[in-house]
């Protein structure tokens, strides 16, 4: 596992994540803005922001403690050790052995906590709002993504990422049955509530009151702000990931052969338009939902995980 | 070819006498004296058909033989024929103006509907045909219990309709799951559904998938028969339906429904043993009799007493019926004297209702004054459903304890007994409140229409009769039925 | 052509059985309506599939029957009924959104516990959906009982009537035909009596809200 090959591997994986990440940000808000009539910021238009806030100063409160200036690494770090373990082009990956769903889920859930910490750390009453907001979110969903799972590694037998990429490919017929459906949308419900999108949080509003991730982040300029922003879009690019190739694992090599590598990169990025697309339409046609409904709809997903679980246990 | 003709006397007239009343609006006398004669020929035609089946025959007619009287289905096309002969006569609680002249030949039509779905269900060999007729009774009768419209009235119809719809709908979610066992055995054959296929079938059929099925056939059928905890339609629908329905319904439709359960439980026990459905049954059975019991105490409605009065009764017949041979024996003798008893209490009751305007109890006292005839049949009518002797209930009662006792459940005997005592003190209580005291103001005193209670009077006979001397034809059906359905 | 059958029966089953929690998640009256459309539309393509791999031709009869009733004109009647009655929304049910989700989740794990039995002794094919069945048989009960609008009631009825036929074709591929129009007689005369019902409850009480029908209490 620790040969050099496989580190070197591990590493291009985190830096084309890194890299595709804020593209992938880009083309969602492209689409929206083309779907609303506009022409909107060209699809690199993230890259630019990034730059522009590496180079600013930053200003940092006076009530902020340790952990304002602790948690952008944080969050940015265990985000990138998702990335490690997600399997975007490669499967099995040389660090496969500790690329667990669980542990992946628990890493995002790290990187959440500490951002409600840093958004209640400098006392601001904007802060405290998103922070409350988001923990509420975060603890509602967590069961069922937990479910989610659950049914994928009932149906693999194992919660090992490169596992069920490999079950899943084995039994094509298995992916239109209606628990991977349901565990499928169940995920996806999760991905939008983790991240931010419509019709939970709406990631481009200006007013405060309406605010939950944007909330916590207002106190952040400079380069905390970049980490920050960076890891919110790689959790959205590792979400989608995860839905694409444990679902529709197809595509993806299984040997480090220059082809076999170009195949893959071709169709996750196929994968990743597909379900950017989804989120773009569906942020288009959806109004956000008022705080007190988001548990009604994470209540569905929670369901939809749960049946997804009795249908897996009904297969075997 | 006797059989044919049998049947279609059993059946035919309260065909024609729907499609008649529906024709002759005209003349409401003469379709009322139609509807009269169509009730004494269904009648007789009951009659008859027990004779035979007592000599040890069955009637078979139609395709495929579609329609079959054994002993049950006689003994409950009996019951149905003599209380709806006698629930569709023209009464008082149906009165004389013009909008009530329409309301009686829309009752005339439905209620012959109803009592001709209701005929079928018990005559007909095939399960789920079975099923479509008793649905059809909970549509007819539903269109029936407004007829006086009010607040209440809609209520009531609205409870018993939906309630009424899911019970059924669960009882033919239990048939299906019979019918998939049938078919997983033997292949689906297009009489795959009938009683005497299934009879003969079932013990090849696995236990397990009977005993979810029954369980979804009991609440469903259940719901029909008035069983705790599915019984809150009834007090609202039996109080609120004009005084014939209720008699019908109260009387026999949860007859009927206990034929369903009674013919369900044959087919189940011949599959794995009785000891599971007893146990619902007995659990059930408990329940019910507490719940009417218990709530007897505290109506303020003499019409809810009854209705509730029903629920206790009904708990009594399927606990019995868990009792073995003689269980079963006192469950369908008690069945007989229920429809009886109840449909003329009811009957009664409407008179006192269409005299004192109120269906309170405070308000009504002083019934053997004012009302010197109908006061004391009524009286008897309750004394009959208190179980007391010389009425055929208490010696049901009395036979369906024994074999309690004798068949081993001493605790569940003693227990229904005590509520069954409950029940007692209950009725009691209200009934004398109404005998006696000062007639209120504004109470006609004095008794018209007399030859409207001549036939209640031959009711009352035939209860007596029951409980004095269980006339031996009576006691040879039961028996018949008793062994062919118990183990 | 087995497993095809299998997928189709248990996709199938699945997607009545989310047009259930439809009517559990919205609000709107209109919305439910429209979740029994395509619930009933769902159950005919399902029979009909039934029999073109169960060989058994009087099932297409069957899928045309329910096409006809109960995905056109019932929910047409349904649509004109909510429209009269200007309530069209199920405001504060008696058991609240998440909580409704949360207990028909647990219930579908109940049919799937009381189904075993039946899954031991089939052998057909679209034995996977049985469960499924169940399910929404036990989530149109839940429906019915904690919702407040009468016209929620009434389509948790035709829901539980759908999960039952539901079962009857994935257990028996149908039951005989005679039967089978029985039941649709029954079906469509006990709607048409609902609905007068509705009618009558607008027109005596001014409102379709159940809740307010407690006048006779023990």
């Amino acid at each position: 596992m620790f040969d050099m090959a496989g580190i070197a591997v591990e590493i291009g994986q985190a830096l084309l994540s890194l890299a595709l990440a804020p593209a992938l940000v880009g083309f969602i808000r492209w689409l929206k803005a083309r779907m609303q009539n506009r022409r909107g910021a060209p699809i690199w238009q993230p890259y630019a922001e990034l730059r522009k806030l590496f180079r600013k100063d930053m200003v940092v409160s006076r009530q902020a403690s340790w952990v304002f200036h602790l948690a952008p690494f944080v969050i940015f770090g265990s985000t990138i050790v998702v990335s490690l373990l997600v399997p975007v082009l490669v499967t099995p990956l040389p660090f496969n052995a500790v690329a667990d769903l669980f542990a992946v889920v628990y890493l995002l859930l790290l990187g959440t906590a500490f951002l409600a910490l840093a958004g209640l750390d400098t006392g601001s009453a904007f802060g405290g709002m998103g922070s409350s907001r988001e923990m509420t979110i975060a603890a509602i969903s967590e069961p069922a993504i937990a479910l989610a799972i659950l049914s994928l590694a009932l149906a693999a037998g194992s919660t090992n990422l490169g596992e069920i990429a490999a079950r899943t490919i084995a039994r094509p017929s298995s992916a239109l049955s209606p628990g991977h459906v349901m565990a499928f949308v169940a995920l996806f419900i999760v991905m939008l509530a983790e991240t931010g999108r419509l019709p939970v949080d709406n990631p481009a509003t200006h007013l405060e009151l309406t605010m939950i991730h944007e909330a916590m982040i207002l106190e952040y300029s400079g380069p905390y702000l970049a980490l920050v922003e960076w890891a919110s879009w790689l959790k959205l690019f590792v979400f989608a990931t995860l839905a694409a190739n444990l679902f529709v694992p197809w595509g993806l090599a299984t040997s480090l052969a220059p082809a076999a590598l170009a195949v893959a990169f071709a169709s996750t990025l196929v994968k990743l338009v597909v379900i950017a697309a989804g989120v773009a339409v569906l942020e288009t046609r959806v109004a956000k939902l008022r705080l007190f409904r988001v548990p009604e709809l994470l209540a569905v997903s929670f369901v939809l995980g749960l049946l997804a679980v009795a249908s897996s246990f009904s297969v075997r | 070819m006797k059989a044919a003709l049998l049947l279609t006397g059993l059946l035919a007239p309260w065909a024609i006498s729907a499609a008649l009343s529906a024709l002759l609006r005209g003349s409401p006398r003469l379709a009322g004296r139609l509807t009269a004669a169509a009730g004494a020929m269904s009648l007789g035609a009951a009659a008859a058909i027990w004779i035979v089946v007592l000599g040890g025959d069955v009637l078979v007619a139609g395709p495929g033989d579609l329609f079959r009287a054994d002993a049950l289905s006689a003994l409950v096309a009996g019951c149905i024929a003599a209380v709806s002969g006698l629930a569709m006569l023209p009464w008082a609680g149906i009165g004389k103006d013009q909008a009530d002249r329409d309301r009686l030949r829309v009752f005339r039509i439905f209620g012959s509907l109803f009592t001709l779905a209701m005929l079928i269900a018990v005559t007909i060999n095939n399960v789920a045909l079975m099923w479509v007729a008793i649905e059809a009774t909970t549509i007819v009768s539903a269109i029936l219990i407004p007829l006086h419209r009010s607040k209440a009235s809609v209520e009531a119809s609205w409870k018993y309709i939906l309630i009424g719809s899911v019970g059924i709908a669960l009882a033919f979610a239990g048939t299906v799951l019979a019918y998939f066992d049938f078919v997983s055995l033997l292949g689906r054959r297009h009489d795959a559904l009938n009683w005497t296929l299934l009879m003969d079938v079932a013990p090849t059929l696995h236990p397990d998938v009977l005993r979810l099925a029954f369980v979804f056939l009991l609440v469903g059928y259940g719901t029909k028969a008035g069983l705790a905890p599915m019984h809150t339609w009834l007090p609202d629908a039996h109080s609120e339906a004009p005084a014939p329905l209720s008699a019908m319904m109260s009387g026999v439709l949860l007859a009927v429904a206990q034929y369903a359960i009674i013919r369900w439980k044959a087919v189940v026990d011949a599959a794995g043993g009785p000891a599971f459905t007893n146990q619902v049954l007995m659990a059930l059975g408990l329940l019910s009799i507490g719940i009417g019991a218990l709530s007897l105490v505290r109506q303020q409605n003499y019409k809810r007493l009854l209705a509730y009065s029903s629920v206790e009764h009904s708990g009594l017949i399927c606990l019995g019926l868990t009792f073995g041979p003689a269980g079963v024996f006192a469950s369908l003798l008690h069945l007989l004297n229920h429809a009886l008893a109840k449909s003329m209490s009811f009957l009664l009751a409407g008179r006192v209702l269409a005299r004192y305007s109120s269906a309170e109890v405070d308000r009504v006292s002083g019934l053997v004054r004012t009302m010197p005839a109908t006061g004391p049949l009524f009286a008897a009518g309750v004394l009959a459903l208190m179980g007391l002797p010389p009425f055929g209930l208490f010696l049901s009662e009395f036979l369906l304890f024994r074999a309690g006792f004798a068949s081993g459940h001493p605790v569940a005997t003693s227990a229904a007994m005590l509520l069954a005592g409950v029940g007692f003190v209950g009725l009691a209580g209200h009934l004398a409140r109404m005998l006696h005291g000062p007639a209120p103001d504004g109470v006609a005193a004095g008794e018209r229409e007399w030859w409207m209670l001549a036939p209640l009077a031959v009711s009352l006979v035939a209860m007596i009769a029951l409980g004095l001397l269980l006339p031996d034809t009576v006691a040879r059906l039961l028996g018949r039925i008793a062994e062919a359905i118990s183990i | 052509m087995q497993g095809v059958f299998s997928q189709v029966a248990v996709m199938g089953s699945s997607g009545m059985l989310l047009c259930a929690l439809i009517v559990l998640w919205r609000r709107g009256v209109a919305a439910y309506i429209t979740a029994f459309m395509w619930q009933s539309v769902v159950l005919g393509a399902l029979t009909a599939a039934v029999g073109y791999f169960g060989n058994d031709p009087q099932l297409y009869v069957v899928a045309v029957l329910l096409f006809g009733i109960k995905a056109v004109a019932i929910p047409r009647l349904l649509r004109r009924v909510s429209q009269r009655f200007t309530a069209g929304r199920e405001s504060a049910p008696y058991v609240n959104t998440a909580t409704s989700l949360v207990v028909s989740g647990l219930l579908v794990l109940l049919a799937y516990a009381a189904a075993r039995p039946l899954e031991a002794v089939a052998d057909a094919p679209t034995r996977a959906g049985m469960p499924l069945a169940m399910g929404l048989l036990f989530i149109s009960l839940f429906i019915i009982v904690s919702r407040k609008l009468a016209i929620t009631q009434v389509i948790g009825f035709l829901m539980l009537e759908n999960a039952i036929a539901l079962l009857a074709v994935l257990a028996t591929y149908g039951v005989p035909l005679i039967v089978e129009l029985g039941v649709f007689l029954d079906a469509l005369m006990g709607f048409i009596v609902m609905q007068i019902f509705l009618y009558d409850i607008h027109d005596t009480f001014s409102t379709t809200d159940v809740d307010v029908l407690k006048r006779l209490k023990h």
